[in-house]
């Protein structure tokens, strides 16, 4: 497959919800992983490894294509903290999809692969009208990495990678009413829509498997910061008495990747059962405000600040699979993320709360070189509850107070082609 | 397992989780404490009949504070209640100003029905005759004046309530001192009315103010004073928020007494304290019945008095003449102009004066009914400090808690008001809440009010009454 094509192509689709990891990363990037809660840093599964541990990649076997889409399946109820009616999300579903190829010789110590995967991404749609629509309506957040990949056995049992990590594609799109009425009394409202610079990040991992029963890994991702130099800004159902006070047309904007240090264990007690345990740190504390600059007024000012201060947070993570038959393999785990986001500074673009997934999959080989994935996980965030007085307290009245409750199917479908 | 039980199995276990994927949030209780809503009376003036951009309509009745706790009353055992509406073909009432955009120097375009001015609308370079065409209003004058002086005002008569029996009982203009035939006993040194025409003039104030003549029958016009009608009703539960003209009708004179109107002055605080006890008494059965009353926020804070600057005027008049540094103003029983300083409150009303060259020189002073000077300005909230004491000991007496308006609306013009991330605050058209004249809220200001009585009732009744959300309510629309 043509990767140019692929990527124009696909490109629509590529998103996550904010749902399928803390913050608004996208953690959906291995058909047989997402089957496991996430877990593949210290397991040499199939090609993802590229993702999870580019370390672990000259320790799979096969070399092949692997194609993964999801579908995340979001549902949200919120309810305003003065009262108000249940609002509840348009259905917005997205289809993140992820791609590998990995190639070396059959019997060599290095493989190379190229990888294209969904790292961060959201979309959200609030219901037409809700409390917090001078937050946001709408938010469209996509990037798209692609990663060429070396990876190299050093000895049998310690094997290391590296990647280059492309943003490929980053665009952002948010969307929110303003609290100007026309003649009519509709509200007017604002859509910043903006592609991201391409930059450059690696990610790197060691992989370690001391005996066939145990392995471990470490793996890190840097952080790259997605930066909208000239994005466009417009306005729609602004009153000609308003507008002089909203003239801007572009924006810049930088929304930070963050870095993510991962260390995993995997256990195979027997050649049929595997265990895999993964840890994963995220530095969100790198997002500590979100910052627009306009090259003219809106609502008089040409730059707006909105405090995040998100904090750094750890995900854990458990899965295991199991050999039923020499066609059929079926995969079960959970995980449990810890949001970045404090107590009065959620916002209706990362309704965040901590997080428990419990996630299943299978996969069924159809002769020698040809095999489909399945996986289904099911994410349930906590109620998160932010009050006024929180909002008065933090200077964050740029947000809505209320509760949000959030819950996300995201079922997965995968095709392996092994050479 | 098969190939064709894996087909089978996962797509239905994901239907499963579909199905049940929606999340539900409980709807918080709602409780009426111990207060009983099944009959609710609003007692007070302007801000609590729903008068807006200076006038009195269906839509500012449909909106004004005590009908939107009426409508969340009603989710608490609330009953009905009878809002005094014009007929639907006289919906616009008294009419009320109409926003026609900006002048090109930044001032709002703000006109009454039938008013015209010739004015530079922004974007434009030459100026143009804009009128506001009587025609678009359906208002609710019958043709008939009401008694002329002495008995009466001579003003337009409005439609009666389309609703006999209303149970919103603000009456725009109405004062402690006019709504309190046994207020007066002292003749007011700085403005010696008779203490028997002030009495007369209460009791008779249905032949002075059309918004009271239109919702009491006409047999009781010359004879019933607002004290005596208000009595009439049973309610189980009230709101009163009274005073406010009591310094406000003198201070959006430019503390300058109005001789044609007996209550044109600020009440002194004797009075004051009848009249209000005798309200607050008869509206509470002797504190017997449940209810919340409302203070007098400081009336300087109102755009009215905070919306034409001095810089601002020097800089419009120097567009013209560059040599004008100094606005002259006449004040108080000065004979002689003096120079206006930041300190000076200009009012709304003055833009008009401006247009017209006033304040240019000294033979052409700013007369001093459109100007608060300091001094005015410290006398009026002194007086408002003293009737809110008075209005809070009787509310405590009659076992009402207080609504702090003046508190609420000091930090809203301090600090503003951020509600679901929408930004208001106190100044003219674009802070949200204050309607074209710049002393009544909006529909959201109101909304906002309704809020205020809402967290105070809950407080002090145990009672769990949602609040709304004003940002479903109207601020000024912009043309």
């Amino acid at each position: 497959m043509n990767l140019k094509t692929l990527l124009f192509a696909g490109g629509a689709l590529l998103s996550g919800t904010a749902a399928s990891a803390g913050g608004y990363q996208v953690t959906l990037a291995g058909q047989k992983n997402n089957g496991m809660g996430g877990v593949g840093v210290g397991l040499s599964l199939d090609q993802a490894a590229m993702f999870y541990n580019p370390g672990a990649l000259a320790m799979v076997k096969e070399r092949g294509v692997q194609l993964g889409v999801n579908a995340t399946l979001a549902r949200q109820a919120f309810r305003a903290e003065n009262g108000g009616t249940q609002r509840e999300l348009q259905n917005t579903t997205t289809t993140p999809l992820n791609f590998y190829a990995g190639f070396g010789p059959a019997e060599g110590k290095f493989r190379a692969g190229i990888a294209v995967y969904t790292p961060f991404g959201s979309k959200l749609q609030y219901a037409d009208a809700w409390e917090g629509r001078f937050a946001l309506t709408q938010i469209d957040l996509k990037s798209i990495y692609v990663q060429p990949t070396f990876s190299y056995a050093i000895t049998e049992q310690l094997s290391v990678g590296a990647g280059l990590m492309i943003l490929a594609l980053g665009s952002v799109n948010l969307q929110r009413d303003i609290p100007a009425q026309n003649a009519e009394g509709k509200f007017a409202s604002i859509e910043l829509d903006g592609k991201a610079e391409r930059k450059l990040g690696f990610n790197a991992g060691v992989f370690f498997k001391p005996s066939s029963m145990l392995s471990v890994g470490i793996s890190y991702r840097s952080k790259i910061d997605a930066v909208v130099n000239d994005g466009d800004v417009t306005f729609t159902n602004l009153s000609n008495t308003a507008t002089p006070a909203f003239q801007a047309t572009k924006f810049k904007a930088t929304l930070p990747l963050p870095a993510t240090t991962s260390i995993g264990l995997g256990i195979m007690p027997t050649e049929k059962l595997t265990f895999g345990f993964d840890v994963n740190y995220v530095q969100w504390s790198a997002y500590r405000n979100l910052e627009f600059q306009f090259n003219a007024p809106v609502n008089g000012a040409t730059s707006s600040t909105s405090k995040r201060y998100y904090q750094d947070a750890v995900t854990l993570r458990l899965g295991g699979q199991y050999q039923v038959t020499d066609g059929l393999t079926v995969r079960a785990g959970g995980a449990y993320d810890n949001s970045p986001v404090k107590d009065g500074y959620v916002t209706p673009e990362t309704p965040d709360a901590d997080r428990i997934t419990g996630t299943i999959g299978a996969s069924y080989k159809f002769g020698e070189n040809f095999s489909l994935d399945f996986s289904t996980q099911f994410v349930s965030l906590k109620k998160r509850t932010v009050t006024q007085q929180e909002l008065l307290d933090n200077n964050t009245t740029d947000r809505v107070a209320g509760t949000y409750k959030t819950q996300v199917i995201v079922p997965g479908v995968g095709l392996n082609y092994t050479f | 397992m098969n190939k064709s039980l894996l087909k089978n199995t996962l797509p239905a276990l994901a239907l499963l989780g579909l199905a049940s994927c929606q999340p539900d949030l409980d709807a918080p209780a709602i409780e009426k404490g111990s207060a009983d809503f099944s009959s609710y009376v609003a007692v007070g003036n302007s801000l609590t009949a729903g008068f807006q951009s200076g006038g009195l309509a269906n839509s500012g009745i449909n909106n004004s504070y005590p009908a939107i706790l009426s409508r969340q009353f009603a989710l608490a055992g609330g009953g009905g209640f009878v809002l005094p509406l014009f007929p639907d073909d006289r919906k616009d009432g008294s009419g009320y100003l109409k926003f026609f955009g900006l002048t090109s120097t930044g001032s709002p375009i703000l006109l009454s029905p039938g008013q015209s001015t010739t004015v530079i609308p922004a974007g434009e370079t030459a100026p143009r005759t804009i009128t506001n065409n009587p025609a678009t209003y359906q208002l609710a004058y019958t043709g008939n004046r009401l008694p002329a002086p002495p008995f009466g005002s001579g003003a337009l008569e409005l439609a009666p309530s389309f609703n006999p029996q209303p149970d919103n009982l603000g009456v725009p203009g109405i004062s402690v001192l006019s709504a309190d035939a046994t207020a007066a006993i002292a003749v007011n040194p700085a403005f010696p009315v008779p203490v028997a025409t002030l009495n007369g003039a209460a009791r008779g104030y249905g032949n002075l103010n059309n918004y009271y003549q239109r919702i009491l029958p006409a047999a009781d016009r010359g004879t019933k004073d607002y004290v005596t009608f208000i009595g009439q009703k049973t309610p189980t539960f009230f709101t009163c928020w009274m005073g406010n003209n009591d310094v406000l009708t003198y201070a959006t004179n430019g503390a300058v007494l109005d001789l044609a109107n007996p209550f044109s002055g600020m009440t002194d605080t004797t009075s004051f304290g009848r009249g209000y006890r005798n309200i607050m008494r008869t509206i509470s059965k002797n504190g017997t019945v449940a209810g919340a009353a409302a203070n007098i926020p400081n009336v300087v804070n109102v755009p009215f008095f905070t919306s034409v600057r001095l810089a601002d005027v020097i800089a419009n008049f120097q567009r013209v003449n560059p040599a004008i540094t100094t606005i002259f103003i006449r004040e108080g029983s000065s004979t002689t102009a003096r120079a206006a300083t930041a300190n000076d409150l200009f009012l709304l009303t003055a833009q008009a004066q401006f247009a017209t060259g006033a304040g240019t020189s000294p033979t052409n002073p700013l007369p001093s009914q459109f100007v608060l000077d300091p001094a005015e300005a410290t006398a009026i909230q002194t007086r408002t400090n003293q009737l809110n004491t008075i209005i809070a000991r009787t509310a405590r007496q009659n076992k009402v808690p207080l609504v702090d308006m003046n508190g609420f609306f000091n930090s809203i013009a301090l600090r503003g008001l951020t509600i679901n991330a929408a930004t208001n605050n106190a100044t003219l058209i674009r802070g949200n809440l204050f309607s074209l004249d710049g002393v009544h809220p909006t529909s959201r200001g109101y909304a906002v009010i309704a809020n205020e009585f809402i967290r105070v009732i809950n407080s002090n009744y145990s009672a769990s009454i949602p609040q709304v959300n004003p940002n479903d309510y109207d601020a000024v629309l912009f043309p």
